[in-house]
């Protein structure tokens, strides 16, 4: 589902405010913010300098930066400064972040690395602060997976997947109902977190064979066809091989086996049907016990 | 991407490999036993939105164009991705004739397979003088962070931009042939026709995924230049050498069987051609302009045909000096600024005691005694009426800085254009042209990035002997994106010899009226032993009369017309029917 431009500003703003940036200026159309060091590693691809800084432990100086998500819904944007030494950085760097654009996918891949393991608990209510006895929690695993199905083409699947590491019991679209939550990395007072009576092992191979389970019911169609191509494609292959292997020159022969097999292989590594499943990220909550229906 | 050493003669049935990445886990165990450090809930968040919005759900529908933001690509170019994509495999030959956008369609199918995360690791491989274009193109187009490559680290990027000689070569060809490449383009890619030759070996021995070889002329001499290209391809498409020899050849450009051969290009080639009904191009309006030169434009030109002609006798006909004369001769339909010029650097290199200065100094006096430019006033007469923006094409620069002067006297603005500038200078005048100026004056039409789709009236002060030339010019207008009817006013001054060559382009060969499908291979096979241009030059300086020179502009209008319609008969680069009805 690809983003319009004011879900790109939304997804980009909430990057910034998470990450502490300081915003200058914004509009409907645009935001100018001076970046703060997370996200300036992340995003201005500067390793010398921050290896610079990182070594002598001097005050970093971040980027400050125009996104421009929608021309026509921003003010003018004063001038740029006159060029001269120097200048280069109290310049305002301007840039249009549509959809597609490279900028947009370096603030996905920052949120990859800043968002990869979590350990959460989820906030009291106001009920469960006023009860005395203390609440117990339950811990679950939560990954966010992609399916690829591969062959000469190529679709995939986004699942989250959770498992109670205490009863086994699984649960689609975890991460979903997870962010409808809140959610703190601190233990809350007046809350007991069980302790799992299943290995992070065992978690993780039951929703393996879960995941094994759901793709054996799938219609395979795409995997029957690729083979067929790749068969065929074998076929027209060793017809014209077949004539050239039959030459009594050695070093010739030699050639065309060479050849004859790297066109067997690119034709596996084209059309071969294959399934990968990665893990986008993942992470441990502890929630009510007992509160995921 | 690594190659799976699956078997693939295994059972239909069986199930498909499922892999799991478990690099996670690992991590995740040890954070939990460190007690930390844990990642933010929020990025956490963004990160599995950001994979939901760019999660490719289906196998077949084009995602490339929801991510290009700066490119609209045209229906025919978006038919010719989706059937590579879909029915090619991803191995194909585009074969468009020149200005239906190649790159652009190979563009789109690499942009893809990279959004699907079905290509990582790329080779391009063009002339070296597209190298910097193809960079541009890709990433200002596409968003594609193509890199040139200059040193020998530039190979470990993901999407390599290289010039073939480059490649081909120690150091470089070991490590390509060591790497596996997710895909291969090949811009130019005629020049593999030979098998002998070592580009065509290292291609060959280069391991790729998917692969596209571009080229507008697939065949330009014999159809075993395309057979060895589709073998780089697809070998055994069309069966083995002697097969293909056997089934489908009669003669060196002669096919038999060609339903069959069609069925079987059609299957790895896609040529889409100007005159194919959903291309989008406008008209051509062409307008001749018939100029009568002022007496002392006449009398400078007389006397410039008389010392070429006595000139041309002096050298018994050597052709390499030559040149200098016939330009003189061309430059006096021109402008005077011109001929001054050229005869001044003659004067230099003649002798200080030969009596051709003489009669240089003659000319030179015919000269001064010119007030106006004829052709010039008529430009001006046009340009006043059209009200529009208009480029004006010549070939000297003299005549170029002539009229910059001329229409700044008269208070219009107009801006040059010429081969020498740079690249930004280039830039620029386009911008000036495209917001401020009414008129480009330019001496250069071929090259790349002037793209005048704004503009649609063209004066051609004088002509290229050239046709090549001259499709160049219109191509600089009459192209996809313009969305008027372009109008070409051709400037011709009465009684000398640019009457001529205009009969010869325009009425022997329409040259500005139709688009010429293939004009390259007609004339590469009608100047097998002089190009156009050096027999127009050899017809004009030994003619002894008009009724002469006219009688060869007609016998060289008619081989030309042979030739066109042998090349436009020859059928193994037409599209199948059947596909275009889809």
């Amino acid at each position: 589902m690809v983003m319009s431009a004011k879900q790109v500003q939304q997804y980009v703003l909430r990057y910034l405010d998470t990450t502490n940036c300081h915003i200058i200026e914004k509009s409907p159309g645009h935001v100018i913010v001076k970046l703060s060091p997370q996200a300036d590693r992340e995003l201005t691809n500067r390793p010398y300098y921050w290896g610079y800084v990182d070594r002598t432990g001097v005050e970093p100086e971040t980027m400050k930066f125009c996104f421009i998500f929608d021309r026509n819904k921003m003010s003018d944007l004063p001038p740029d400064p006159p060029p001269g030494p120097g200048m280069n950085a109290f310049r305002l760097l301007k840039e249009d972040v549509p959809y597609g654009s490279r900028r947009l996918d370096q603030f996905f891949q920052a949120a990859k690395t800043g968002g990869s393991y979590v350990h959460l608990f989820e906030q009291p209510t106001s009920e469960q602060k006023s009860i005395p006895a203390s609440t117990p929690y339950e811990p679950w695993l939560g990954l966010n997976i992609k399916i690829e199905f591969a062959c000469d083409m190529k679709r995939e699947e986004l699942h989250s997947l959770g498992i109670s590491m205490i009863t086994g019991e699984i649960a689609e679209q975890f991460c979903d109902d997870m962010l409808t939550r809140k959610m703190t990395p601190r233990l809350p007072a007046n809350v007991h977190v069980t302790r799992g009576s299943m290995t992070l092992s065992r978690a993780k191979n039951m929703l393996e064979q879960y995941v094994e389970k759901k793709l054996k019911s799938y219609d395979d169609t795409w995997a029957v066809e690729a083979r067929d191509r790749l068969k065929d494609e074998i076929a027209r292959i060793d017809s014209y091989y077949e004539v050239l292997l039959k030459t009594d020159d050695e070093e010739q022969k030699k050639t065309v086996e060479d050849q004859y097999a790297n066109r067997t292989q690119e034709l596996t590594w084209q059309y071969d049907p294959r399934i990968r499943v990665s893990v986008i990220n993942c992470g441990i909550f502890h929630i009510r016990a007992h509160d995921m229906q | 991407m690594p190659i799976n050493p699956g078997n693939p003669s295994r059972q239909k049935h069986a199930p498909v490999d499922i892999q799991f990445d478990r690099t996670w886990f690992s991590e995740l165990e040890q954070r939990l036993n460190k007690n930390g450090p844990w990642d933010d809930f929020t990025l956490f968040g963004l990160a599995y939105e950001a994979e939901q919005s760019r999660i490719v759900s289906s196998f077949d529908e084009l995602q490339c164009l929801k991510h290009l933001s700066n490119l609209e690509p045209l229906p025919h170019q978006i038919d010719t991705a989706t059937k590579v994509l879909h029915e090619m495999r991803g191995r194909a030959i585009l074969a468009d004739e020149v200005g239906l956008g190649k790159t652009i369609e190979a563009g789109l199918i690499l942009k893809e397979y990279l959004v699907r995360g079905l290509a990582r690791k790329v080779l391009i491989l063009v002339p070296a003088s597209l190298v910097l274009q193809w960079v541009r193109e890709l990433n200002q187009k596409f968003g594609i962070p193509a890199v040139a490559q200059k040193k020998e680290y530039t190979w470990h990027y993901d999407v390599v931009v290289a010039s073939m000689d480059t490649a081909k070569r120690d150091p470089h060809k070991d490590l390509l042939l060591s790497n596996e490449y997710d895909m291969l383009i090949i811009d130019e890619a005629h020049k593999l026709k030979n098998k002998k030759t070592t580009n065509y070996q290292f291609i060959t021995q280069l391991r790729k995924k998917y692969c596209l070889l571009l080229t507008a002329t697939p065949v330009q001499n014999d159809l075993s230049e395309l057979y060895n290209l589709i073998t780089l391809l697809k070998p055994g498409q069309l069966g083995g050498v002697g097969d293909f020899a056997a089934n489908f050849i009669v003669g060196k450009r002669l096919p038999k069987n060609e339903g069959q051969l069609q069925k079987e290009l059609s299957k790895v080639m896609i040529r889409n051609r100007r005159s194919d009904g959903n291309i989008g191009f406008t008209k051509r309006f062409v307008k001749n302009v018939p100029l009568t030169l002022s007496d002392e434009e006449l009398d400078l030109y007389n006397g410039v045909t008389t010392f070429v002609k006595e000139r041309y006798n002096e050298l018994n006909g050597d052709i390499s000096s030559m040149l200098s004369l016939v330009t003189l001769q061309r430059e006096v339909c021109s402008s005077r600024d011109a001929v001054f010029l050229t005869l001044i650097n003659l004067s230099k290199k003649t002798p200080p005691d030969s009596p051709i200065h003489a009669k240089i100094w003659e000319l030179v006096e015919k000269i001064k005694r010119i007030k106006a430019n004829t052709k010039a006033e008529k430009a001006l007469e046009l340009i006043e009426e059209m009200n529009d923006k208009v480029i004006i094409f010549t070939e000297y620069r003299q005549t170029q800085d002539y009229l910059l002067n001329f229409f700044r006297s008269k208070d219009i603005i107009a801006v040059p254009y010429s081969g020498g500038m740079n690249r930004g200078k280039k830039d620029w005048m386009m911008d000036l042209f495209r917001s401020r100026a009414q008129i480009m004056i330019a001496t250069e039409a071929g090259g790349e990035g002037i793209n005048l789709q704004f503009c649609h009236h063209m004066i051609n002060f004088d002509l290229p002997w050239n046709p090549m030339r001259v499709e160049q010019r219109i191509g600089r207008v009459h192209r996809l994106g313009q969305t008027n009817d372009v109008k070409i006013y051709n400037l011709s001054t009465s009684g000398t010899i640019e009457e001529h060559i205009l009969n010869l382009l325009h009425e022997k060969i329409n040259m500005f009226e139709l688009v010429i499908g293939q004009l390259d291979v007609i004339l590469e096979r009608m100047e097998k032993q002089d190009s156009l241009e050096k027999r127009l030059y050899k017809m004009m300086l030994e003619a002894n009369s008009e009724d002469e020179i006219r009688a060869n502009v007609d016998s060289l209008g008619k081989s030309f017309k042979e030739i066109a319609n042998t090349v436009a008969s020859e059928p193994y680069v037409e599209k199948e029917p059947e596909v275009e009805a889809n």
